[in-house]
């Protein structure tokens, strides 16, 4: 390969596909980009709606006992202490609390209330900035890094999606919705990858050819276009992009890197530590690719309505279960990211779209329609045992790496219901603006689109939390 | 209050947080300088030698001094005249000046260091598009080129001093109009017929031919009118009817090729069928003032239509051209059965929307009418030919599809000037004489010199250095991809995804063929084989012939000699296009059935043909009629003995697919062809991959580039490597071993030529002496990845 600007080069002119997305407006108002203090974000996606009361943000504690009324509930989990003194999180989450010292918790995250809770309306929201539906298709925040950034290394795809079927589960037309580039075109789309396992089939040449085979099928095409009796379109713009793509797809399939999305290289005892299911094989995906110099990597533990941190009833049994899933994994990438030399310089970031409650269906004064599948007021069987309720207004955010401060709280909720968030709330916009600020973008900074400018953050105004920078 | 900014009132009331505010100079300050200081300052007024069209000019010293010292409101000349009570100083002079609340911001904004959004100006373009059409003095013909479109573009050429472009060779317009108009490759048999005819008004009746098959068109035109409409079989908000599809009303409308302006009017104002596009997509809970249903019909029928974005507008005043709240509100009105209140920027203003038309010459909608006879208006005022915008519009969209750019550009900037106003205006009204008939303007497009131009050879993507001097390349879309691959590869799906309500015309109930065997069937030996034949004369070429074959339990079908389909799936029967095999004359077909199980059991075969001739169709069916003959391990013996089939009694195993024969029959006699295409299909990763948008927003240009994540899927996607080992186990059984007719026969298939010697030698050397499955699939897919065969040019 040649030297890595020329091919940067190449690879961004490859496509000006977007073809409405214009270069980032010029004028008056000069945008300053912040200085990077991470090249790297790796986003641990909760998906359905993760309880902060069973998870970072511990309330009093009821145990199990036929009767009790439900509201008496905020936590089922007592709390166990962390490596932060101050810091307390649930039980089930030891191996969390053992890197909380490299953590900043926020406490105070908010969302506002669509109205009807939709969790695939929450998480376009979520992951886009923007509340749908838009006049435009608003792009993913890992195509913003995408587009704004570009590849970290330049064979290796800039936004990278683990652990997320777009086919054959509910809702997944909405998910389609915001897994994408939108207006940036799909050069600054994700490359999905829904089973970290077969990873390393995405990278592969096609099932059942040897890589001489895949050479040779390469071979044969420069071949024939050179001996193209359509000599005159050789320097055609579109003609030459359109082979450049090729090249750069080719270069990526036989190129090292794509060692780095095969899991099963990995040493067995380390594989098995992460190795709690897809969420745990996709932290340590997550982990190779960032090595490797991925810019944007999501993992998520995978939406299904009903499944999963989507507690409808069943609470406390499906949050136990799914405390085990991600607990050594996270606290494994944190280490395991530490250990190599990239924390200080990648972004982790653990979210949800929003919390839960045992009570209270959006927040105080929500209009929304209770959700939980099993109702009554009192504790009759576990069924009824857990936070079945979305809740908007209180949740919290995990952030490690990237410049954040290292055993560091952010924000409170109130300790009884209502759990809204009491202190320094944290809204989408403001966290996304963090975000982007960590990563060296400015949440101002704007493209247009159809002649109208369309920001990195809600109207540009989005304002990074800078108390939580170390 | 609007529920929803009470919601958010809550959230802050209930986090006790104070949000900083700045200071929103687009949403906020921008229109309260408009409102004041635009009749004097803004646009070609600067009263005073003061413009404040541009934050430069704002900033420049003029009689008094700076007006603005930035970060320093009080020391601000342009506070003291806001506020002051000198009736000769205070600005502005009229009227009741700034409120309180408007002079806090006009100083929060200076004191902010009076920020300004980037490249924004007030001052407008000074080109404004006429709303009625001009009809254009066409200009002399040159060489004898006489089409309209090329007296004009002749002219064009030579006033900006550039060449006209060359004629395209004969086999490259077939493959280019094919394509543009049904959306397929042309088989080999009708672009060598076409090749070998001597009339020398051939194009023109090419063009003709193929706007005639309703089918082709309609299906291939489904994508363009699908994403222009946003209606798709799948996607978001259909799951809990926050949307509804126009599928079924919109292929019909093409396949009837119904009058653009009947088409619009009954988007505009719906019936039942067609009202997907005019409800847009309701969300559950609440959403934003700018995507209420009203709102949204506004912006759709604003760009669909007319062209005109109404998005900035559905906001605030747009500062990028004239449409202004009110006039989003105005069609939003109409469309609404219940009154709305204006919303600026998602805060309600307390004014109730009036229904308004866009361009009060035309007319106006009568707000005392109910919302039915309401938008019955809107469609009549979109519609009638005054309203130049419409038909301009739509001209410049299937020109724009058919010659690789607009007129205008890009498509929905209609407000802006179009390089050649003369062409614009010439196919608009070309429409309007042609009572609105867009097959015709394609007619007229395809049959222009300019279009069976060669394409341009583009050095850069930069639309600012372009300047015409032909057709642009198209890149294929991604049903143009699929479909071609399915005609090359045998591959298409056994059934789409959506299906048109189509009965053309009065089919009859077609009669049943007859299960035949070699006797009675009933206790076949397991693995026997069996030959039936049947011969017949054509006397004239058929212009549709397609079967239904299926045997209990496999079947491979030979026509004059020549090995066609087969198929071991008996329970699906399979749908075979014979028409290329056929010949005038003479034509044999020769089934060998082929019996499975281990001990005997029954056995029978169906077939059953519909060819088309002019307007007659004549059916064939299988019966005792038919010839058999034992053919051991697929043979037919040399020295065989044939004597009639025999009519096998109906068994309850063949009529548990009597359904499946059924809608095959249907597929049959809806003409054939390929009936699955991929404009009907959901979409797959694959689609997607080739561009094809979701279709939640509407789309009016795809992606002209591929990118490199999409390469990829080109390079190992497990679809595309699917269709290619399918294919080329098809190829390698139907069309023999033979590596020279293969290269030969897909490069005709694929490109529309023979390949050179110098190519045949190279794909020979790749498919080696006895192509076999790895070989073919490589060879299929370098062809596939050709920029000559992924671009229309």
């Amino acid at each position: 390969m040649n030297n890595r600007r020329e091919f940067l080069k190449a690879l961004s002119a490859s496509t000006t596909a977007a073809m409405m997305a214009r270069a980032p407006r010029l004028g008056a108002e000069v945008i300053h980009q912040p200085a990077a203090k991470a090249d790297s974000c790796i986003l641990l996606w909760m998906a359905g709606g993760m309880a902060a009361p069973e998870t970072f943000d511990p309330k009093r504690y009821q145990p199990f006992e036929k009767g009790v009324p439900i509201s008496k509930i905020l936590s089922t989990f007592p709390s166990i202490r962390t490596a932060v003194d101050n810091i307390s999180i649930c039980k089930g989450l030891e191996n969390i609390a053992s890197v909380m010292d490299r953590a900043t918790l926020i406490r105070s995250a908010v969302q506002e209330d669509l109205g009807s809770i939709l969790h695939s309306r929450h998480q376009y929201h979520w992951h886009t900035g923007y509340v749908p539906p838009q006049t435009v298709a608003a792009p993913h925040i890992g195509a913003w890094m995408a587009k704004v950034l570009g590849p970290k290394n330049p064979v290796m795809p800039a936004f990278i999606n683990i652990g997320q079927r777009l086919e054959g589960v509910g809702e997944s037309e909405e998910l389609k919705a915001f897994t994408t580039a939108g207006f940036f075109g799909s050069e600054f789309g994700p490359m999905n990858l829904p089973y970290p396992d077969q990873a390393a089939a995405a990278v592969r040449p096609p099932k059942g050819m040897t890589p001489e085979r895949f050479q040779s099928r390469r071979a044969l095409l420069t071949k024939l276009l050179a001996k193209s009796p359509h000599r005159e379109y050789m320097s055609d713009h579109q003609q030459e992009s359109m082979l450049r793509s090729l090249d750069n797809a080719h270069r990526l399939l036989s190129a090292k890197e794509r060692e780095a999305f095969d899991i099963t290289l990995e040493p067995k005892e380390v594989y098995d530590r992460y190795n709690t299911g897809r969420f745990g094989q996709g932290c340590l995906l997550a982990r190779r690719l960032v090595e490797n110099g991925a810019r944007f990597v999501e993992v998520t533990t995978e939406y299904v309505p009903f499944f999963q941190w989507d507690t409808h009833k069943d609470g406390h049994a499906v949050v136990e279960k799914m405390h085990k899933e991600i607990d050594m994994p996270i606290a494994q990438l944190i280490r395991d990211l530490e250990e190599r030399g990239l924390l200080d310089r990648t972004l982790v970031i653990v979210a949800s779209e929003f919390s839960r409650d045992a009570m209270m269906e959006g927040g105080p004064g929500s209009t929304a329609k209770d959700q939980a599948t099993v109702k009554g007021d009192t504790l009759e069987s576990t069924s009824h045992y857990g936070l079945h309720r979305h809740f908007t207004q209180g949740s919290s955010v995990l952030m490690f790496g990237g410049g954040v401060k290292k055993g560091h709280l952010h924000g409170a909720t109130a300790d009884e219901r209502p759990l809204v968030a009491i202190k320094d709330p944290v809204t989408i916009t403001d966290l996304h603006a963090t975000i982007f600020t960590a990563m060296g973008i400015s949440p101002k900074t704007v493209y247009d689109v159809e002649q109208r400018p369309f920001y990195a953050t809600l109207d540009g105004k989005g304002k990074a939390v800078d108390s939580i920078f170390a | 209050m609007n529920p929803f900014l009470k919601r958010i009132g809550l959230v802050l009331a209930a986090t006790t947080c104070s949000p900083a505010l700045a200071v929103d100079f687009v949403h906020e300050v921008a229109p309260l300088l408009k409102k004041h200081c635009a009749e004097c300052h803004m646009g070609n007024k600067h009263k005073g030698g003061f413009s404040m069209n541009t934050r430069e000019e704002l900033m420049k010293e003029n009689d008094d001094g700076f007006v603005l010292e930035p970060g320093n409101s009080a020391k601000s000349l342009m506070m003291h005249l806001i506020t002051s009570d000198d009736e000769d100083e205070r600005m502005p002079p009229k009227g009741d000046g700034l409120n309180e609340k408007e002079v806090a911001l006009v100083a929060a904004w200076i004191n902010a260091g009076a920020p300004w959004e980037p490249g924004f100006t007030f001052k407008q373009s000074s080109y404004e598009p006429p709303l009625r059409l001009q009809r254009p003095v066409l200009p002399a013909a040159q060489a004898g080129r006489s089409h309209p479109i090329d007296r004009i573009l002749d002219a064009h050429l030579s006033k900006t001093k550039v060449t006209r472009p060359a004629a395209i060779d004969e086999a490259a317009f077939v493959r280019r109009v094919h394509l543009d108009i049904t959306g397929l490759l042309p088989s080999v048999e009708i672009l060598q017929a076409y090749l070998a005819d001597k009339d020398p008004q051939k194009r023109g009746k090419l063009v003709q031919t193929l706007l005639q098959d309703k089918e082709a068109y309609a299906t291939h035109w489904m994508a363009f009118w699908n994403d222009l409409l946003r209606n798709d079989y799948a996607g978001t908000g259909y799951i809990d009817g926050g949307r509804t599809q126009i599928s079924q009303w919109l292929y019909r409308s093409l396949y009837d090729n119904k009058p653009y302006n009947q088409f619009a009017s009954e988007l505009i104002a719906p019936t039942k069928d067609s009202a997907g596009f005019a409800n847009g997509i309701k969300w559950r809970g609440a959403v934003s003032a700018g995507q209420t249903v009203p709102i949204q019909y506004a912006q759709s029928v604003g760009q669909t239509f007319l062209g005109i974005n109404l998005k900035c507008a559905s906001c605030h005043d747009s500062f990028t051209d004239q449409w202004k709240l009110t006039d989003s509100y105005g069609l939003a009105a109409a469309f609404s059965g219940e009154k709305i209140e204006i919303a600026r920027c998602d805060k309600p203003t307390g004014k109730i929307a009036e229904p308004y038309w866009l361009y009060p010459q035309l007319g106006k909608i009568d707000a005392s009418k109910p919302p039915q006879e309401r938008l019955k208006q809107v469609a009549a005022l979109t519609t009638m030919p005054e309203n130049g915008r419409f038909s301009r519009t739509i001209v410049n969209r299937l020109w724009h599809r058919l010659m690789g750019r607009g007129i205008v550009h890009p498509v929905d900037a209609m407000g802006t000037e179009p390089w050649n106003a003369a062409l614009l205006d010439h196919l608009a009204t070309y429409l309007v004489d042609h009572k609105y008939d867009l097959k015709q303007v394609i007619a007229h497009i395809c049959e222009s010199q300019a279009y069976q131009s060669k394409a341009q050879s583009l050095e850069t993507d930069d639309e600012s250095k372009w300047t015409y001097a032909g057709p642009r390349a198209k890149r294929m879309t991604a049903e143009e991809f699929v479909d071609a691959l399915w005609q090359i590869l045998g591959t298409a799906p056994g059934k789409s995804d959506f299906v048109p309500a189509i009965s053309t015309g009065a089919a009859p109930a077609l009669s049943r063929a007859t299960w035949i065997w070699i006797n009675d069937g009933a206790q076949s030996p397991a693995g026997e084989t069996v030959a039936f034949r049947k011969t017949f004369t054509l006397a004239a070429p058929v212009s549709q012939a397609m079967a239904v074959i299926t045997c209990d339990n496999e079947f491979s079908l030979s026509i004059n000699g020549k090995a066609v389909a087969k198929s071991d799936d008996w329970m699906s029967p399979r749908l075979v296009d014979l028409k290329p095999h056929l010949k005038n004359g003479a034509n044999e077909i020769l089934l060998i059935g082929k019996n499975g199980g281990s001990a005997p059991n029954g056995a029978a075969l169906y077939f059953q043909a519909r060819l088309k001739q002019g307007k007659e169709a004549v059916m064939m069916n299988s019966d005792a009629t038919w010839q058999a003959t034992a053919a051991p391990n697929g043979n037919v013996p040399a020295n065989a003995t044939w004597q009639n089939a025999v009519a096998v009694p109906a068994q309850n195993n063949w009529d548990s697919i009597a359904d499946k024969i059924q809608q095959a029959q249907a597929q049959m006699a809806g003409g054939g062809g390929l009936r699955v295409r991929a404009s009907l299909m959901k979409s797959d990763l694959l689609m997607r991959s080739l561009g094809r948008p979701n279709r939640e927003q509407i789309v009016t240009s795809r992606p002209n580039d591929l990118t490199t994540l999409e390469a990829m899927d080109l390079n190992n996607g497990a679809i595309l490597a699917a269709q290619l080992e399918k294919g080329a186990a098809r190829l390698l059984e139907t069309q023999g071993a033979d590596p020279r007719t293969m290269v030969d026969s897909l490069y005709w298939q694929a490109l529309s030529r023979a390949p050179s010697a110098e190519e045949k030698q190279i794909a020979l050397e790749v498919l080696g002496a006895r192509p076999n499955a790895d070989t073919v699939q490589d060879f299929l897919w370098t062809l596939f990845m050709l920029p000559e065969f992924q671009l229309i040019r």
